[in-house]
């Protein structure tokens, strides 16, 4: 026995002993590292409500002073928000359902309209009986936000998200551009005629490095402000019955309270309507004269840098470009913002967000509480201190907001509503993923060849809705 | 216990290790034994992460083809219905098409450059070029795809990118190369070779430099001169080193994602829409799990079948020296 161990022993080296030893090290300095456990995961592990956002880790950050006033409010509730990157609404989506499939679903999601109807079908809670449990708190909000952007968030009579923001398609433009071909500021009912007589005298003005009208082909701000100015779009759009018990509680005396509903619905396609040939054609015809350009599929990413940079005339876009606009230089006199231009309607476009409660969340009470502190002034203006984006209370959107920053023409963001009630949001039914496809990926067609290339592209448009919404969301 | 050692193995041990190698044979059946295990315990990690990260995903992902699941409800039985609508989706067989003219373009494209390149700089370069030149043909390999292509797409920028700016330096008119059929494949094609031509490159260096130089003396002396030398000596004797490099290839240009996804998300229209788009829009935009699955079990039985049909023809067109 001795032997043999000592026969072992002997196999030994000097270099087994090193290696042994560097392992030893290496396998201590991995256990003590710190490393991500299950109770690293928002929501699991403890009871604190997990919030799912949006953005970056800067921006979860950025939610700390609400977070804290929260806490102070409500000791007993902890929470945790967990920013998700990601490319654009429908990639974060996708993320918070991987969470949900994963079992680790967030108690609370920031959602935007794209996604409104997908999570009021499948994921989320309807707010109806906390409204009305705390109707006197609730009061001063609705009396804030208009209620255009609270009808976004209705589904089927009940409503499933309280507006956090907004932005309407409006057109920004630039000033120099416009002085340099002589034009004056449009006029607030200027029309799609107008428009283009304002584009051609930039195109003459500037023939070189410039692009009159710069647009992207996406679901905000790209055909669709067109087609809904022409009093179209590429889905039928029609409302459901019910959320009276919501227009009667807080908007009964609201000059727009016979619009409202129980929420859009977009069950049909409408690519074949003769209006919506007649939008696309226009586009067309910009882009035939080289006044505006053929839009990319998802791009925009570097519009901002672009038109800072005084090559671009003009562009559809929210309140939300002000601060980019303003960090990437511009000055607040370099550029302004007018309505949507006028063609049989001047309706507008606009997408909104706002908290969605999970059905799944474990404290139900206490995300509701969240939601509506969020709700408040107080933490709105810690949660939007600058103007990345339009708060969606009427009373956040003042001087103060756009000092030094510009446009000089601020009061567009949220006359834009009131001007035009019937302004209605981004369509995006439950298939939203699958419909936002459809469209994009025939826009670039439409516009780009001749009259029957554009027909062929909206029977193709026409085709892939029709297949987008048989689809389950 | 005891062990017979050959002779032969017996004097090589012995050799190696010179008056220790009786004992060693006395130890042969328990070192024997735990050699087989040492080699398990080396083969564990990856037979864990294929079986783990390969096997079960792959047999979950056929099983998968024959439910419905959206992530959010519970998956039902559908048995072959994921088939048949994916057989009848007019994207999805556009989506197959582009991808098969894509392999059969980009493949040539990325062969045909590498091969050519791997030839100039294994000829005609000294010794320090020749490093040079590997390294970076090889270094777009190790870039992001994702990266690659938003780079690209600013190069590419019908209004504002360096493409077009050159261009108009020598009077060319603008080119709508993201937003035309034509110029988005051609740029996708583009972008994917320029990416990925660098393995090929690599194995073609490998393969030229296991030739003899003695075949090519023969050649010379038989009066080979040029290309004659290199259709008579060279593609055949590459022909094992073709074989693997056009399997690859193939294989990853089945694949290929990254590239059209960012640069034009398959547009416009389903111009550039590749099988795999199609698969990942089933699945994590429309939540189409078990059409998703049916369309990567197809793709799978694509590639599997090329593959094989190569190894077939490797046999008439492979020349192992």
């Amino acid at each position: 026995m001795t032997g043999a161990i000592n026969g072992h022993l002997r196999q030994i080296t000097r270099r087994t002993a090193l290696g042994a030893l560097g392992a030893g090290i290496i396998g201590a300095s991995v256990a003590s590292w710190p490393r991500l456990t299950g109770t690293d995961i928002p929501g699991r592990g403890d009871n604190s409500l997990s919030i799912a956002i949006l953005g970056t880790a800067a921006d979860a950050a950025a939610r700390q002073r609400a977070i804290d006033a929260f806490s102070r409010i409500h000791p007993e509730i902890k929470v945790k928000v967990q920013a998700i990157q990601a490319v654009d609404w429908k990639d974060f989506f996708t993320k918070i359902l991987t969470m949900v499939a994963a079992g680790t679903p967030p108690d609370v999601v920031y959602v935007a309209t794209e996604g409104a109807q997908l999570f009021a079908e499948k994921l989320a809670h309807p707010l109806d009986d906390y409204i009305r449990r705390d109707a006197a708190d609730m009061a001063d909000f609705f009396s804030d936000v208009h209620p255009s952007l609270v009808e976004a968030f209705m589904y089927k009579g009940s409503l499933y998200q309280l507006p956090m923001d907004w932005n309407a398609a409006n057109m920004y433009y630039n000033t120099a551009a416009f002085a340099e071909a002589g034009l004056d500021r449009p006029a607030d009912d200027w029309t799609h005629l107008d428009f283009r007589s304002n584009l051609a005298a930039m195109k003459k003005a500037r023939p070189s490095d410039f692009t009159p009208y710069y647009w992207t082909n996406r679901l905000f701000g790209g055909v669709v402000p067109w087609l809904y100015a022409n009093d179209t779009s590429f889905l039928k759009e029609t409302r459901s019955t019910g959320g009276d018990w919501l227009w009667d509680g807080f908007y009964a005396n609201d000059p727009s309270r016979s619009l409202r509903s129980g929420g859009y619905q977009w069950l049909e396609p409408n690519a074949t309507d003769g209006r919506v040939f007649e939008s696309f054609d226009y586009l067309r015809g910009l882009v035939k004269d080289g006044l505006g350009v053929r839009p990319e599929e998802g791009g925009g990413n570097s519009l901002v840098g672009l038109f800072a940079s005084n090559r671009i005339g003009t562009t559809p876009a929210g309140g939300y470009w002000v601060q980019g606009l303003h960090e990437a230089g511009m000055g607040e006199n370099g550029f302004d913002v007018q309505f949507f231009p006028r063609w049989k309607t001047q309706r507008h476009q606009f997408g909104t967000a706002g908290y969605a409660m999970m059905k799944t969340a474990k404290d139900k009470d206490a995300a509701w509480e969240w939601i509506k502190f969020s709700s408040s002034r107080e933490a709105m203006e810690l949660i939007f201190p600058n103007p990345a984006t339009t708060p969606a209370r009427r009373s956040m959107v003042n001087a103060d907001l756009y000092a030094g920053k510009g446009p000089a023409h601020w009061k567009v963001f949220y006359d834009t509503l009131d001007r035009f009630p019937t302004t209605g949001p981004i369509p995006a039914p439950p298939q939203q993923a699958a419909v936002e496809t459809a469209l994009m990926k025939n826009v670039s067609l439409a516009v780009s060849g001749d009259e029957q290339q554009l027909k062929q592209a909206l029977a193709s448009m026409q085709r892939d809705l029709e297949i987008a919404l048989r689809r389950q969301p | 216990m005891s062990t017979t050692v050959p002779p032969r193995e017996k004097t090589r041990q012995a050799a190696r290790a010179g008056k220790a190698a009786p004992a060693r044979t006395v130890r042969r059946g328990t070192s024997r034994h735990s050699q087989r295990w040492l080699a398990w315990a080396f083969l564990a990690p990856t037979i864990l992460g294929m079986g783990l990260f390969t096997l079960i995903p792959i047999v979950a992902s056929v099983v998968l083809a024959f439910f419905r699941w959206d992530i959010i409800s519970a998956p039902t039985f559908v048995g072959l219905d994921n088939f048949a609508e994916v057989a009848q989706d007019p994207t999805v067989r556009v989506s197959f098409l582009n991808t098969i003219v894509f392999v059969v373009v980009a493949v040539a494209l990325q062969l045909g450059l590498a091969l050519a390149l791997a030839i100039m700089v294994q000829e005609k370069l000294p010794a320090w070029l020749r490093v040079f030149f590997r390294s970076a043909f090889f270094f777009p390999l190790i870039l992001s795809a994702a990266s690659v292509s938003i780079f690209m797409r600013y190069l590419f920028n019908e209004q504002f990118g360096v493409v077009n700016w050159l261009l108009s330096l020598v009077g060319i008119p603008a080119v709508p190369w993201l937003t035309t059929p034509g110029g988005s494949a051609a740029v996708v094609i583009l972008v994917y070779v320029w990416q990925n031509f660098g393995f090929s490159f690599l194995l073609f260096i490998g393969g030229l430099a296991s030739i003899p130089v003695e075949t090519y003396e023969a050649a010379s002396i038989d009066g080979a001169t040029g290309w004659r030398k290199h259709v008579h000596v060279t593609l055949p004797l590459l022909s094992p080193t073709t074989l693997v490099a056009s399997v690859m290839a193939i294989i990853s240009a089945l694949q290929v994602f990254d590239q059209p996804y960012v640069l034009t998300r398959g547009g416009p229209g389903d111009s550039t829409r590749t099988a795999v788009m199609v698969i990942f829009e089933s699945a994590f935009q429309r939540l189409e799990f078990g059409q998703a699955s049916a369309i990567g079990v197809l793709l799978t039985l694509i590639i599997m079948g090329i593959t094989a049909v190569q190894f077939r023809l490797s046999k008439r067109f492979v020349f192992y020296q």
